[in-house]
């Protein structure tokens, strides 16, 4: 089931003779991460403002949910209470003087009640750690702030589908990281995430799926290995492969390593390089609901005292870490740096929400699949 | 080694503000180096850019040019301004006249040098950063690729010793972003110090020979990249995280106990040096191009060696293959997709013009320590 | 040595008159130095170059207000309740009066650490008055006796008693509301105001439009900005021809960001779902009783302080002793 289809989709600007869209037929496949792929000027917001009906297609159809669209003002008003969009430059959607003000404008044009709207507020500005923001004007906050209220704003809705237009341009690496997981736990919790982007890194980290375009036309839809194995195609999109995909082929072509698997992450190369029977450390795994009690900080130490390395995953993990002033080695990307640290033959904790607990899980699992396989114990909670 | 700009004890605080934008911020330009400053994105990197080109003046501390401490008199900013030339993010921000050809013409026209002149610059300018054929199109046509180039060509047009580009890559896609960053090793090859700010951790690693980390309005490390990274706790709280390709060797050589150093900063580099077994080592025929380059040429160049792959690298060599309509397998990022054919063991060609060639032959010398020797040839076509 | 007695009388007021103008430019101007110093040697801003502008210092002092969160219309109203007192009454106390009041407020609201900036405001309105006050002085009812009478090429000078003390008392009236005004000002952000304005039953669309400049204003300063500076540093600003022409450049740009923002803005309400007009989450404190009653109370009691005090000071007594 696809959350978007198009068929036979073109687009052309008003006065325009140059078609910015040609002849699209896209699925995007609900339940997947998906990106949308291509270089500046391919056509990727022009593609997106068609999913929340800002833009009409000259020809062809729109389809969301299974369904066509259709562009009466009050089909038009719910569609945009399931599509949200976050673009790449906040000033471009902040409105209002304060950030209370901003993440309420969406909410009260969708006519929800005002308590839940004050309870929503805190609920998305804890989200994206602005709690103590919430009555400061916008225009004194800096660019990172900016994004964080805009991202606050685009997801408070509830929306059924998050797009985001280049959401980590402009913010520091760690940030940036946060973005990416506040919109993995989205994706958990059931909402689709479509991220428009031309960083390639970024793409094949994180998405399931991707999505290309160049010059307006769809060039490829599929798994990022399929597209990057064609270099011709990668350069004439006007995009570079991604250096997990250029260092794995390389190494893969020179020491024969031939299991088929591509990885995407650092982990995943480690494992798929790693000689076999290296030495591995144990990974313990500690979920969270809303606390964390003393037991579960002394197990930590006590592996910790043994040279063990602690990262936290998850928001509201990350929220209770701070709060609780918790000794921590990797507050960002956590998951990935302690499973290097179990490579490398050191135990690691690490704390996450207990609902990315499949998600943890399955990270071990993919990163095992490569090669190396991770010893994997989950202590703690009830 | 001279320091061509310097900061002593900076401070600089906005009207109105009692948090200083800069705070005791002693900073060191080394003189022909590439120096990478790292932080986030606020109006630290920015402020510390407007006090090297004189257009802020420090509220304490100084700032030196040369050696000497910079005056603020007319006369003094306009020989300092000519010789600093700084490029800002947002190109919209620096462009003032409506067509291209007159935008680059505006800086050198406001040193008062001659028509000639500043015909002379112009022309140049263009054609190293690639935009020669949009002379006298409208400021207002061009893409943000477009912008981006022409808002560094008016800053080269200055025809500085140093040149400050902030965020030389942001909202560019991967292949102008290339482009960009060929252009500043062009520049800093003839010369020019060059200096960029970034967030990108992973581009200042392949580019800079020194860093110097911004967070919080103060400098918290000055030196060499490995000496940063190597200390995680530092990186952590600078708020960036470990480049790729530091990481990868970092864990690569703890799993397999291997040295660290040398440290890879290209991924020839690194795929060199975690191959366990490498085949031999293909050749690389280096066409140094003057003007222009025939599919004679090409193909007497190609045919002995069993069709290799076909690299370009540098602006120059880039219109020259255009021109020529001639094949290239890796129109950007040249170098290093020919150095990885040869550590694959496969020949490769690579186009590049003249003046770039020891650039080239520099990244095969760096290579070796990594364990991959490339025979190459240099031919002028 | 002058011997200041000997002089003609007219020449003793025309150096007592620039005496005056020359003490009130003087003090500004010193004031102004010996701040920058004083903050230079604890080594905090001097920030001549560069920097926010006013507009943002002014808003930041509006939202740091100890009094954001009184009733916008109220503070409004209390202001030009004081305003009207003044200009009512013929008593130069009530003027004074209520300019205290408003330095008082204005001290209340930045927490007794009233900033520069307004301070100087303040002092300009004084040097632009002076002026003003200057032409009504020397203005007076040829009919009536004068102090100073004297021809300076074509015009007449013709200073009485009455024109004195009626300068006096505009220049009173001026620095008094410009006082209550700033007050005001820099404890009321602009939204509030404009909220405040959509309670009085003005259309939406202006206030809407209030709000939409504010804040896009902000952007467009910020933009402004960085395109000077940069402006500076290709060496626009090197003689004046050469400046006029980047000015025109950088307006250009500033127009075609403004346009560029206008469609983007458009494409994001769409996507928000703008139904037309912006809604409001957070509403201000009407006016209620008290924010009615009270200015008009203290309104009405100046009032009576002025006919009390009528006639009481009299300006030439004061300046030139004897009548």
């Amino acid at each position: 089931m696809d959350i978007f289809e198009t068929m036979d989709l073109f687009h052309s600007y008003k006065n325009s003779k140059v078609e910015s869209l040609k002849n699209i037929n896209i699925k995007v496949g609900k339940g997947k991460k998906t990106a949308l792929l291509g270089a500046n000027g391919a056509g990727k917001s022009t593609l997106f403002y068609h999913f929340n009906g800002v833009f009409k297609p000259k020809s062809g159809t729109v389809l969301f949910d299974g369904k066509p669209m259709e562009y009466t003002k009050d089909a038009l008003a719910e569609l945009r209470s399931d599509v949200s969009v976050m673009l790449q430059n906040p000033d471009e959607q902040i409105f209002s003087a304060t950030v209370e003000e901003d993440i309420a404008f969406g909410m009260l044009n969708q006519g929800m009640v005002r308590e839940e709207i004050d309870a929503r507020i805190d609920e998305v500005l804890s989200m994206v750690g602005m709690t103590e923001y919430r009555m400061r004007p916008t225009q004194q906050l800096s660019y990172g702030q900016r994004k964080r209220v805009a991202f606050a704003g685009a997801i408070a809705t509830h929306p059924k589908v998050l797009i985001m237009d280049e959401p980590t341009a402009g913010l520091d690496p760690q940030m940036a990281q946060e973005t990416l997981e506040i919109a993995d736990q989205l994706h958990i919790g059931g909402t689709d995430v479509i991220i428009s982007t031309h960083d390639v890194d970024l793409a094949y980290a994180w998405a399931d799926e991707i999505h290309v375009l160049r010059n307006g036309t769809l060039v490829y839809s599929g798994v990022s290995e399929g597209f990057y194995k064609d270099s011709v195609a990668v350069a004439l999109a006007g995009l570079m492969p991604p250096a997990m995909f250029a260092i794995d082929s390389n190494l893969t072509e020179i020491c024969g390593i031939g299991n088929g698997k591509y990885p995407h992450t650092r982990a995943e190369l480690l494992s798929k390089m790693a000689v076999k029977d290296t030495k591995t450390g144990t990974l313990y795994g500690i979920p969270v609901d809303d606390y964390i009690d003393q037991a579960m900080i002394d197990c930590v130490l006590a592996h910790a005292e043994e040279g063990a390395a602690v990262g936290i995953y998850g928001i509201q993990t990350r929220r209770i870490a701070y709060k609780e002033a918790l000794r921590l080695d990797y507050v960002f990307d956590g998951m990935e740096n302690c499973l290097i640290e179990v490579m490398n033959g050191n135990d690691a904790v690490i704390y996450y929400d207990r609902s990315l607990s499949d998600m943890v899980i399955g990270k071990v699992v993919k990163v095992s699949g490569f090669g190396l396989k991770i010893p994997f114990e989950v202590r703690g909670g009830l | 080694m001279d320091g061509i700009l310097e900061t002593k004890d900076l401070y600089f605080y906005y009207a109105g503000s009692t948090s200083g934008a800069l705070e005791h911020v002693n900073i060191k330009i080394t003189k022909g180096k590439k120096t990478a400053i790292l932080g986030s994105n606020g109006a630290g990197k920015s402020t510390l850019f407007y006090n090297f080109n004189g257009v802020y003046s420090p509220s304490l501390g100084e700032v030196l040019y040369e050696g000497k401490p910079i005056k603020y008199s007319k006369k003094a900013l306009r020989s300092l301004r000519s010789d600093v030339a700084v490029v800002l993010q947002n190109p919209d921000d620096q462009i003032f006249c409506s067509t291209v050809g007159e935008d680059v013409a505006f800086g050198p026209r406001n040193l008062g040098l001659s028509e000639k002149d500043v015909a002379e610059r112009v022309e140049l300018a263009m054609f190293q950063t690639g935009i020669t054929m949009l002379k006298d199109k409208g400021t207002l046509q061009l893409s943000y690729g477009q912008r981006k180039r022409l808002a560094l060509a008016g800053a080269i047009a200055m025809k500085p010793k140093v040149l400050i580009m902030d965020e030389p890559t942001a909202g560019l896609d991967p292949q102008m972003a290339n482009e960009v960053m060929e252009m500043a090793n062009q520049l800093h090859h003839l010369g020019t110090t060059v200096v960029i700010s970034t967030h990108d951790v992973n581009l200042a690693y392949g580019w800079a020979d020194e860093i110097n980390v911004l967070r919080m309005s103060k400098i918290i490390y000055s030196g060499t990249s490995e000496g940063f990274y190597s200390d995680i706790k530092l990186v952590h709280t600078a708020g960036l995280m470990a480049p790729a390709m530091f990481s990868i060797n970092k864990n690569h050589c703890d799993m397999n106990g291997v040295e660290e150093a040398p440290f890879p900063t290209s991924l020839p580099e690194l795929v060199s040096k975690m191959s366990s077994e490498r085949p031999k080592s293909g050749m690389m025929l280096i066409l140094s191009i003057t003007d222009g380059l025939t599919e004679d040429e090409m193909l007497k160049a190609t045919g002995p060696l069993g069709g290799p792959r076909v690299g370009v690298y540098g602006t120059a060599a880039r219109k020259a293959v255009f021109r020529g309509k001639l094949h290239a397998d890796y129109v950007f990022n040249g170098i290093d997709n020919c150095l990885l054919e040869c550590v694959n063991g496969k020949n490769s060609v690579l186009c590049c013009e003249g003046r770039m060639v020891d650039i080239v032959t520099d990244r095969i010398e760096r290579l070796k320590q990594f364990g991959t020797s490339v025979g190459y040839e240099i031919r002028e076509v | 040595m002058i011997d200041f007695s000997a002089l003609p009388i007219i020449q003793q007021r025309v150096l007592l008159l620039a005496v005056i103008i020359i003490a009130a430019v003087g003090s500004i101007l010193l004031a102004r130095i010996i701040n920058d110093r004083r903050r230079k040697a604890k080594g905090l801003p001097s920030g001549k170059r560069g920097g926010t502008s006013e507009q943002v210092q002014m808003d930041s002092l509006a939202y740091g207000s100890r009094m954001v969160s009184w009733s916008p219309l109220g503070k409004m109203f209390l202001a030009l309740a004081l305003i009207v007192a003044g200009l009512i009454t013929k008593s130069a106390l009530v003027p004074i009066a209520t300019m205290t009041l408003g330095l008082a407020l204005m001290a209340y609201s930045t927490n007794m650490r009233i900033p520069s900036i307004l301070a100087l405001a303040i002092g300009e309105a004084m040097l632009i008055m002076i002026i003003g006050c200057g032409m009504i002085s020397i203005m007076g009812n040829p009919a009536e006796p004068a102090i100073w009478n004297a021809e300076i090429l074509w015009f007449r000078i013709h200073m009485t008693a009455a024109s004195f003390n009626q300068a006096w008392l505009v220049f009173f009236r001026a620095v008094a509301g410009v006082t209550l005004m700033l007050a005001f000002a820099s404890s009321t952000p602009i939204p509030h105001l404009a909220q405040a304005l959509r309670q009085m039953r003005m259309p939406k669309e202006i206030t809407e439009i209030v709000v939409l400049i504010y804040r896009y204003s902000f952007l467009l300063l910020e933009r402004m900005q960085t395109m000077y500076s940069s402006a500076q540093g290709r060496l626009g600003f090197n003689g004046f021809v050469r400046s006029i022409r980047t000015t025109a450049g950088i307006a250009v740009g500033m127009f075609t960001s403004a346009l560029e923002m206008g469609d983007k803005a458009q494409a994001a309400l769409d996507s928000r779902n703008y139904t037309g007009e912006f809604p409001i989450f957070r509403t201000p404190k009407p006016m209620n009783a008290t924010w009615v009653a009270m200015p008009i109370l203290l309104a009405v009691w100046m009032v009576l302080f002025g006919f009390y005090t009528e006639g009481l000071i009299d300006f030439n007594v004061i300046f030139f002793g004897g009548a």
